[in-house]
């Protein structure tokens, strides 16, 4: 066993161990290397988004002088090319829609109609193929036409392009630089899945007062579905969880009763589904999910990792803490306008409150905007080497 | 509704079921199980294509 894999396997199983609930050598620390990198490397944050060999390079300069153990991922978080080819109306990308120096939008409209719910609970695939694709495509207004035809060849071969480009710089990075992906899979709640790209907000919440059986029918039939995209296909890795990102159930969007009745009991039943597989979930809790802490220890043990992000961290910890991996601690405000002795600070505070007795990864609280500084991202991961010895 | 039109309904992690294939394919003296797996791995390719845009 070479250097790096001695690394990797440390770092591993201090992940690991952390998942479990228990106490590893030190805190893990989780790392990405976001928007934020742009301003200094002198390109300009359309050169990242389109071009993955730049993007992946930039990462591949980096992670030499950085330590910690699990990779969040790169700066670009979509390839924009795919998006082109098939004409989207989902997004408007740095360059495209927005200035160079822009981070990406989403344009979030009625994709689904209201009279769709039907069709949609009958076959959820078909339809988002006979309809949703056509809704959010300009190249596929005109299914079976020339330009149709090709957008869909275009964008199915860029998906399997970008797949193959970000598995081979994983793979280098894993080999290279003894790095721990933080996991495998994809998925979300079904509320989110109706409620970001299909019906969107206005729709998703008109829906709540004129046809709630339809909402929960449709959260019902996304259920196996999102399983499926966690797990990521039949005998995939189990070792690490699958990421979702949670919006709509964050306080308050939903009221309590809105959240018991039609967020929780899919999102629930999903992990449950995923857990029966032997698959974890990154429980990306974006917000404040402080009222629904108590709804969330129901979980089985071990079955997510929870994030904190603007979550009261010490009743995360007093309901969760000991059953359920917590990560987190950094708000990305501080990370933003904060300096890196106010950040090595709260690390120790974060320390000393979350980290005691195991179970927690340092994380930034959601995702770092592109206007935080580098010296106090850096800082961030120092102080965990410096504090973060058990 | 025509026959190609009928809703599959399909399984996650499914676009176009096997069993629909051969119902279409009649005789296959081959071995099915070789032309099964690949067709299902690039089914599955496919469903999570249709998914990815349905998961932002």
């Amino acid at each position: 066993m070479n250097e790096k894999e001695m690394l990797y396997q440390k770092r591993l199983e201090r992940y690991t161990t952390a998942m479990d609930c228990g106490k590893p050598d030190m805190v893990p620390v989780a790392f990405g290397i976001g928007e934020w990198i742009v301003k200094y490397t002198g390109t300009t944050l359309q050169e990242i988004y389109y071009d993955l060999d730049k993007s992946n390079n930039i990462v591949s300069e980096m992670l030499p002088g950085l330590d910690f153990d699990i990779f969040k991922g790169g700066p670009s978080l979509w390839w924009p090319p795919m998006f082109d080819a098939m004409g989207s109306k989902l997004y408007k990308f740095p360059g495209i829609g927005v200035d160079e120096n822009s981070t990406f939008q989403f344009n979030e409209q009625e994709y689904m109609k209201a009279d769709d719910y039907d069709e949609f609970i009958a076959s959820p695939t078909e339809w988002l193929v006979n309809h949703y694709l056509p809704n959010i495509s300009k190249e596929l207004e005109n299914p079976g036409s020339y330009r149709s035809t090709v957008a869909l060849i275009k964008g199915a071969a860029a998906f399997a392009i970008s797949g193959g480009m970000m598995g081979a710089a994983w793979g280098k990075w894993t080999v290279d630089h003894g790095i721990v992906g933080q996991g495998t899979g994809f998925t979300k709640a079904p509320f989110d899945t109706l409620g970001d790209a299909l019906r969107g907000m206005k729709g998703v919440l008109l829906d709540l007062r004129r046809r709630p059986e339809k909402v929960l029918a449709a959260c019902d039939a996304i259920t196996p579905h999102n399983v499926n995209c966690g797990v990521a296909g039949a005998g995939a890795d189990t070792r690490f969880p699958c990421f979702a990102p949670l919006h709509r159930g964050a306080y308050p969007f939903l009221n309590p009763h809105q959240w018991d009745t039609f967020y929780w009991p899919s999102l629930k039943a999903t992990i449950e589904g995923l857990w029966a597989k032997g698959k974890r979930m990154l429980f990306y809790a974006e917000g404040d999910w402080t009222p629904y802490l108590e709804k969330i220890a129901e979980l089985p043990d071990k079955s997510i990792i929870f994030q904190i992000d603007t979550t009261d961290a010490k009743k995360a910890k007093e309901i969760l803490g000991g059953r359920f991996c917590l990560q987190g601690g950094m708000p990305t405000t501080l990370l933003t306008y904060g300096t890196p002795e106010k950040i090595k600070e709260h690390v120790k505070r974060t320390f000393d409150e979350l980290a005691g007795d195991g179970g927690f990864i340092l994380d930034s609280g959601g995702v770092v905007m592109g206007d935080a500084k580098k010296e106090n991202v850096i800082a961030m991961i120092e102080a965990a080497r410096e504090y973060g010895t058990y | 509704m025509s026959e190609k039109e009928k809703v599959l309904n399909p399984d996650p992690g499914v676009c176009v079921p096997w069993k629909v294939k051969m119902e279409e394919f009649g005789e296959f003296p081959g071995n099915e199980e070789i032309a099964k797996k690949e067709w299902e791995k690039l089914d599955d390719f496919a469903y999570n294509f249709i998914w990815f845009w349905a998961q932002r």
